[in-house]
């Protein structure tokens, strides 16, 4: 009779050598991502297709599927994500080389190579809203041996790189044949650390954790560094009422519920395994203004707009809670690669008398300010009857609209329906990126000044220069009262304790998550 | 009875063809744009006026209505714009949710609302039928929005008995689908049940009173046949037009409580639509909505001959 155990023995030798033996290839063993990790989303997004809208929903579900050349690390500078490096800027700025990693495969199995990045690239530069701001300053885009795209660009544009690597209107990374393919996305094949198995519109959209995916290197930080799928399902459920997002987080339900009304807040401190989260930096609300047409393409009227309100108040009416908002005037605070105080020196300090004065001045007459605001955004509809008081008080007449948001958006592309809208800015790490620094926005803020400031900052890439020229470009912002930044606001997400490894971020992310 | 099931087929295509033009103008004259919802609040008016241009919106009214004619001709209702798929197919896939709370719901509020109704009416003058009366009133103010937040309150997130919303885990089977749907079917029916106590009570009072009970209860019936046989059978017919009534209130209204509870039905459907003003969605929604409320209608009006022998059409 034969021993079984020296077989047994072999064996189990052999299964040692060959885990030693991968351990030594991969550098490390990575656990098998396990649970789900259940998300309540403010709502259906309008589209998964991440290079098409600018929606920041569309952006949150679609960076796990798809992504892009870089990414913003923790303190919103860029770091390589598809791309194997830096960027070789070259020929005073107008030309740009970026060299692509290899062995990063599409969820078809297929290899990203050099054809896959220029056709993706090539359909930005067609559909995003995003990609036709480059598109206007590019003279060519090519792939240099397989390896590298190129950028040749008509003239200097510094914001290439974070154009690159936002995560909606994005550049992202898709097959030649999909990227190429007429129409809307059908298919859905990017790089990312999860794939996309299932969309049932209005009840979930389910990824899944994809095995073949290679990470960038790099510690982990912001967006950028290392990306791993530890839950084996990531589910975002559509679920638009605020509150049903708030009992589902309490009952364990969902495991992150996002964008919940800050006062909601009490209902969740030192509720047993469910802790607040509070997103710092969110967005910045605006009232813009139309330039264009109307009493308030008048500067000066402008600037009595602003010297009539007090943003404090309209913080204070929509989010009541000072955690949840900052009276900033700066877009960047300290410690960001742009901070500068330039222009918002007097930021804040209402004056009514002044008001008077400039409006005067305007040859102001009582005309009514037509503001256009929705209910469909609390903390916004809340503002623009503060507004509304205070311009009153000031001596304008204001005819307040309250209108849906559909509507909203619809009416903001003819200049001749409105004065001023209530909305807000998702906060973003580059300026160029403001909706309002485009011209053809609803606002229309085309004045020399202004194009000659934005054209000095988008012409220099040198990080220690830039934050001179943007404190130049936000003096103009706050001289020509194009629109009124009203400080700053945070936002509320719960999630449960059973979830470890989330960082808040304006648009949240599941990567490196993993659920207890 | 043919000749007149023809005769309200016949009114009924009026009726449907004066829905279509209703809805079509009441989707368009409500401003918004579905190529800007799409776009994303970073789009300029150029990129809008491209997509619109693709979606056949920048067409002029008449030719677009001319076209939503001849689809609904063809029994065609379009393609979404957002869901990229056939209208029809889009709400036979949410339907299915919506009939099942609808039916869930009027369970729910005949079975409170018709014993209750009829203790009411067997106890008149009594504190049960005062209490009754008050409970019903107050059931009937209340909103279904409000009954929803505070059974999730207490059901799901108190007790864990319930989920809070959805529709079950991808797969689910149809028991796991109707444990969601239990708190939705209690919103929505507990303000029904006090609309169908009322008329139950009311309807039971009328017929408690005719020589026929008395004569029943004359011969020496024992009460609950009296009540049951001879009152209830003949006081249903105005249950019945109620009973029908709210279903169809409830397959077209359950809008609300759809929201509430996160649930992907029908009316779930047309509020996403009406926010991203997806026309072809909403016309057709409201085109069949409008068809089911005639259908339900016509069901109940035939229905009384069953329960009514002394009916003939």
């Amino acid at each position: 009779m034969t021993s079984l155990r020296p077989r047994l023995l072999a064996a189990a030798s052999l299964s040692v050598a060959l885990t030693f033996a991968g351990t030594l290839m991969t550098g490390t063993v990575l656990a098998a991502p396990t649970g789900v990790m259940t998300v309540a989303t403010i709502g259906e997004p309008p589209s998964l297709d991440p290079m098409s809208t600018t929606a920041d929903l569309v952006g949150t579900i679609t960076q796990h599927v798809f992504e892009t050349l870089y990414a913003f690390d923790a303190n919103w500078t860029l770091k390589p994500l598809l791309a194997a490096g830096e960027p070789v800027v070259t020929d005073e700025g107008k030309v740009w080389t970026i060299p692509l990693r290899s062995g990063v495969k599409f969820h078809d199995g297929s290899a990203m190579g050099g054809e896959d990045v220029l056709a993706s690239v090539k359909r930005w530069l067609a559909v995003s809203p995003r990609g036709k701001t480059v598109a206007a300053v590019l003279e060519e885009v090519s792939v240099v041996d397989g390896k590298a795209l190129r950028f040749t660009l008509k003239k200097p544009f510094a914001p290439l790189g974070s154009l690159l690597a936002f995560n909606n209107g994005a550049a992202v990374m898709m097959p030649k044949a999909q990227a190429e393919a007429e129409g809307p996305l059908k298919t859905f094949i990017g790089t990312g650390p999860f794939r996309l198995v299932e969309h049932k519109p209005d009840q979930y959209i389910r990824l899944e954790a994809f095995a073949d995916y290679a990470s960038p290197a790099g510690e982990a930080s912001g967006y950028a560094g290392k990306r791993e799928a530890k839950v084996a399902e990531l589910r975002f459920v559509p679920t638009p009422n605020a509150v049903t997002r708030l009992e589902g987080a309490l009952s364990g339900q969902f495991l992150y519920s996002d964008a919940l009304p800050t006062e909601m807040k009490a209902r969740i401190n030192g509720k047993p395994g469910v802790k607040p989260v509070v997103v710092k930096p969110f967005a910045w609300p605006f009232m813009i203004m139309n330039n264009k047409e109307g009493s308030l393409a008048n500067a000066t009227l402008r600037r009595a707009i602003q010297s009539a309100l007090a943003p404090e108040d309209m913080l204070m009416a929509a989010f009541g809670d000072p955690e949840f908002f900052a009276v900033n005037g700066p877009f960047y605070g300290k410690g960001a690669a742009l901070a500068s105080t330039k222009g918002a020196e007097t930021f804040g300090a209402a004056d009514a008398a002044k008001a008077k004065v400039l409006a005067k001045g305007a040859g102001y007459k009582g005309e009514p300010i037509r503001i256009m605001t929705s209910t469909q955004y609390d903390f916004l509809y809340k503002m623009s009857l503060v507004a509304q008081q205070q311009l009153e008080d000031a001596g304008f007449k204001v005819d307040l609209q309250v209108l849906d948001w559909a509507t909203l958006v619809q009416r903001r592309n003819d200049p001749k329906q409105w004065d001023a809208l209530f909305t807000y800015h998702t906060f973003v790490p580059e300026p160029s990126l403001i909706t309002i620094m485009n011209p053809a926005y609803a606002g229309w803020w085309d004045t020399p000044e202004k194009a000659a400031a934005l054209d000095a900052f988008n012409s220099d890439a040198n990080p220690s220069t830039r934050a001179v020229l943007w404190g130049n470009l936000q003096d103009v912002f706050f001289k020509q009262a194009p629109t009124l930044k009203i400080g700053e606001f945070y936002s509320l997400a719960a999630t449960s304790e059973k979830v470890e490894g989330l960082n808040p971020a304006p648009w949240p992310y599941f990567w490196n998550v993993s659920v207890k | 009875m043919a000749a007149y099931v023809v005769r309200r087929l016949l009114s009924m295509l009026v009726v449907m063809c004066l829905v279509a033009v209703v809805v079509f103008i009441v989707a368009r004259v409500v401003p918004g744009d579905p190529a800007a919802v799409m776009l994303g609040t970073s789009a300029t008016p150029e990129d809008v006026a491209a997509l619109r241009a693709r979606l056949g919106l920048d067409q002029p009214l008449l030719t677009q209505f001319g076209l939503f004619a001849l689809q609904i001709v063809t029994g065609d209702l379009g393609e979404s714009i957002f869901l990229n798929k056939p209208v029809l197919t889009a709400i036979a896939e949410r339907s299915e949710l919506t009939l099942l709370l609808a039916t869930m719901a009027v369970m729910v509020s005949v079975a409170v609302g018709v014993p209750v109704g009829v203790i009411s009416a067997v106890r008149r003058g009594t504190a049960v039928d005062q209490a009754v009366i008050a409970g019903a009133m107050l059931a009937a103010s209340l909103p279904s929005f409000w009954i929803g937040l505070t059974l999730i309150r207490w059901f799901a997130v108190n007790l864990g008995w319930f989920p809070v919303s959805g529709y079950g885990e991808p797969g689910a089977g149809l028991l796991e689908r109707m444990h969601h749907l239990v708190l939705p079917a209690l919103a929505l029916g507990i303000p029904n049940s006090a609309i169908i106590t009322r008329f139950t009570r009311s309807s039971m009072l009328d017929v408690l009173t005719e020589d026929y009970v008395r004569t029943a209860r004359a011969k020496g019936l024992p009460t609950h046949r009296v009540v049951l046989k001879h009152g209830l059978r003949n006081a249903m017919i105005p249950i019945l037009t109620v009973v029908g009534l709210t279903l169809a209130v409830l397959i077209g209204g359950a809008i609300v409580t759809e929201t509430v509870f996160g649930l992907p039905g029908a009316g779930n459907l047309i509020v996403s639509a009406v926010l991203r003003r997806d026309y072809p969605v909403i016309q057709g929604a409201l085109l069949i909505i409008s068809g089911l409320y005639v259908l339900i209608n016509l069901v109940i009006d035939l229905l009384y001959a069953v329960v009514d022998p002394r009916i003939r059409y």
